[in-house]
């Protein structure tokens, strides 16, 4: 099944159904089904008409009529992109977002981020794409194989003028190898040779994202490659209208910009939840029996094998691999313990839901053992049953059902990337691990006789520091996406993070915690400003595999510590309310804030006199608070204390 | 491959598609003077709809020439 070539079947009566069922969906304001039934259409017909459809529809819905998630888009290009315009919208919406998009002019890419009065500027994007040429840009009397390093200067130059003055994050394409390469046959030329120039660029390319904060490259080379030269352009367009890319591929190209939306607004998906019997390995398992299985060298046991190690990669880049399968337990276990072709272990998976209950309750079940919203799942099963079932009960779930040929596993997941994330940080790589610890912390949970014990036991350790360069993008990361103990859910980008850092008015530091299970990492942000005789809190926000251990009394503690050494009289805080964060609802209010019964979302809604009290460091935890971020009186001590 | 009437029900379709509008508000003299949608970036979508639709390709001189209902049937009758 390739993407570009997906038969256009205009108003087809299935398609027709389709969209009916969409717009009887956003009728009603019921977002995931909304959602889904986009990511449906899609899947049956994605041609123009479709298109159009679904981008005309988010258009004509208002926000308050729809909870999307706004993502607004820069469009820069050396070509006409405007045909990609409807793909993105229409895929924003079977992503759960409302793209809004701001399109330059073809070829004014430059003015529009050297102008600081720009229609970019004004438009206020959250991201804004650099579609670029390598023809576009070096000048156009450069010389035949002009060197890489002019090309990475120009764009280097360009992105810093665009940093200073947007916090927006920057998706620069990259340059994909020329279709028809100059003849290289003169190998002691290599400043003539297309091949070293591309390669040298593309690297380049990515030292500068590695080196700039919230500058990304899109992988245009990589996309161009997997469809092929010949498919992927339109010469004749390219001439006639300046749209170098075949028509079908604006919507593979506008698939790759949603990856990057998702992951601005924390939709990037944690958990695949897989199913077994003709998913892990060919067969079921109950009939079948362990020796009966495909699983093995030959075909189609190959497949099976194949796409166990594409599952153990995802793990190895930080997604949580979880179990929803109807089978008797002990037969699974012998599987996972005996077949020698396994390549996952039953320990690759950090939640097993193994029995006969309906799919949604097991489902349910792993969202509730990984402490993850439905939406942060991804489901996937063979059978048309389990997937129409999963979609009607729990729409906010990805469903998506597996092709009947088996060596087509790896592409029908890959193909929207919902896991692929803007950055790795070290806490991905081992996210899974970290899941199966929180696992043993609840099993202790279960037997500490009061909470009190329950903690001590942990044996947990604290770190409060400053953001700095090494964590600015973990800080950044969590919070993209950290929903549920958020008090106000903003979200930044590296830069902006680096921005407030530099404002001696802020307090911008990460909270970390060791316990004996292991290194949980940077799992809290506190971000706080002085205003005036009030230290304002920001936002506080703390990871779901930490809450409940008192982590969120230490963070306040701690800023009762800098409103001291600030001079602050209180410290204020709000609440903004969101479908995910009951979790921290009651936090102000159990620490002894006062309700100064304003509006309850406004800031400063919630306050703490210091005159009162200030709230303690609770006695279980090992304390390592920077310095900066003690009371002056503690100045030139580094705080560090066995209570 | 069809009749001139299967062709233009094909196109009309596609066109109603695209503009979203009703397939009987797009009649043989429909053109991009009677319809809004119809600007030269939708030409292009349109053109390159029906080529992907029909399995054929257009060059430069039949896209220009291609700007109502009636002449977009012509030409590809031409194809068939």
């Amino acid at each position: 099944m390739t993407e570009a070539a997906t038969k256009r079947a205009p108003a087809s009566p299935g398609a027709r159904g389709l969209r009916e069922a969409v717009t009887s969906a956003v009728g009603n304001g019921s977002l995931w089904q909304a959602v889904q039934a986009a990511r449906l259409l899609l899947e049956a017909d994605s041609g123009a008409g479709t298109l159009r459809f679904l981008s005309r529809l988010v258009q004509g819905t208002p926000q308050t009529k729809l909870a999307l998630r706004e993502v607004r888009v820069g469009l820069l290009s050396s070509f006409s992109i405007e045909f990609a315009r409807d793909a993105l919208v229409a895929l924003g919406l079977a992503s759960g977002l409302r793209i809004e998009i701001y399109q330059a002019p073809f070829g004014s890419f430059r003015q529009e981020i050297l102008d600081s009065a720009s229609g970019l500027y004004a438009f206020a994007p959250h991201a804004v794409v650099l579609a670029v040429e390598s023809g576009a840009w070096l000048p156009m009397d450069a010389p035949q194989g002009a060197s890489a390093d002019a090309l990475l200067a120009e764009v280097a130059s360009l992105a810093a003028k665009f940093r200073a003055r947007s916090s927006a994050a920057l998706l620069c394409h990259n340059i994909p190898l020329p279709r028809w390469p100059a003849p290289t046959v003169a190998v002691d030329a290599p400043s003539l040779d297309d091949l070293s120039f591309v390669t040298a660029c593309n690297a380049g390319l990515r030292m500068l994202a590695a080196e700039s904060a919230d500058f990304y490259v899109v992988d245009y080379a990589a996309l161009v490659n997997r469809v092929g030269h010949d498919r992927w352009f339109d010469d004749r367009m390219r001439l006639y209208a300046r749209a170098p890319v075949a028509q079908a591929n604006y919507a593979v190209l506008a698939r790759e910009y949603v990856k990057f939306a998702r992951g601005l607004v924390g939709l990037t998906r944690k958990c695949l939840v897989v199913d077994l019997d003709n998913t892990l390995w060919g067969g079921i398992l109950g009939e079948d029996g362990i020796d009966g299985v495909r699983l093995g060298a030959d075909y189609p046991g190959s497949a099976f094998v194949e796409f166990q190690h594409f599952l153990a990669r995802l793990q190895a880049r930080g997604v949580i691999l979880a179990i929803a399968s109807k089978n008797n337990p002990g037969d699974v276990e012998q599987m996972f313990s005996q077949h020698p072709f396994m390549v996952l272990k039953a320990e690759s998976f950090s939640s097993r839901q193994v029995g006969w209950q309906p799919k949604s309750e097991s489902l349910m079940a792993i969202a509730r053992d990984l402490n993850i919203g439905l939406e942060h799942i991804v489901f996937v099963d063979d059978s048309t049953f389990e997937c129409e079932h999963v979609r009607e009960a729990l729409p906010e779930v990805t469903v998506i059902q597996l092709p009947a040929e088996p060596a087509d596993y790896v592409s029908a997941i890959s193909r929207d990337g919902w896991f692929d994330a803007l950055s790795l940080s070290s806490e991905d790589r081992r996210r899974g691990e970290l899941y199966k610890q929180r696992d043993l912390a609840e099993s202790i949970r279960s037997t500490a006789s009061n909470l009190e014990d329950f903690y001590r036991q942990l044996g947990m350790e604290i770190t409060i520091a400053p953001v700095n360069d090494a964590s600015r993008k973990r800080t950044a990361q969590l919070t993209q996406k950290t929903n549920q103990f958020n008090v106000t859910t903003r979200r930044y980008t590296e830069a902006e993070i680096e921005r407030i850092q530099s404002d001696p008015l802020w307090t911008v530091c990460t909270v970390a915690v060791r316990d004996k299970f292991g290194d949980n990492g940077i799992v809290g942000v506190i971000l706080a400003v002085e205003r005036g005789d009030a230290l304002e809190i920001d936002t506080l926000l703390l990871s779901c595999r930490v809450i409940g251990r008192t982590v969120e009394t230490a963070m306040l503690a701690c800023l009762c510590d800098v409103a001291r050494r600030r001079g602050c009289s209180k410290i204020v805080g709000s609440i903004l309310p969101t479908d995910k964060n009951a979790p921290v609802r009651d936090l102000f209010r159990r620490h002894g804030f006062q309700d100064r019964g304003s509006n309850a979302t406004s800031a400063g809604a919630w306050e703490l006199a210091l005159s009162r009290g200030a709230i303690a460091y609770p006695p279980w935890f090992r304390l390592e608070i920077s310095e900066v971020l003690t009371p002056a009186s503690n100045e030139g001590q580094h705080r560090s204390v066995q209570r | 491959m069809s009749s001139a009437d299967d062709i233009t029900e094909r196109v009309r379709g596609v066109m109603a598609d695209l503009f979203q509008v009703d397939r009987a508000a797009v009649g043989l003299e429909s053109s991009r003077e009677t319809i809004p949608d119809w600007d030269s970036a939708n030409h292009l979508t349109l053109v390159l709809a029906l080529e992907e639709d029909f399995g054929v390709t257009f060059d430069v001189g039949e896209i220009e020439t291609m700007l109502s209902l009636q002449d977009i049937v012509a030409v590809l009758l031409g194809k068939t």
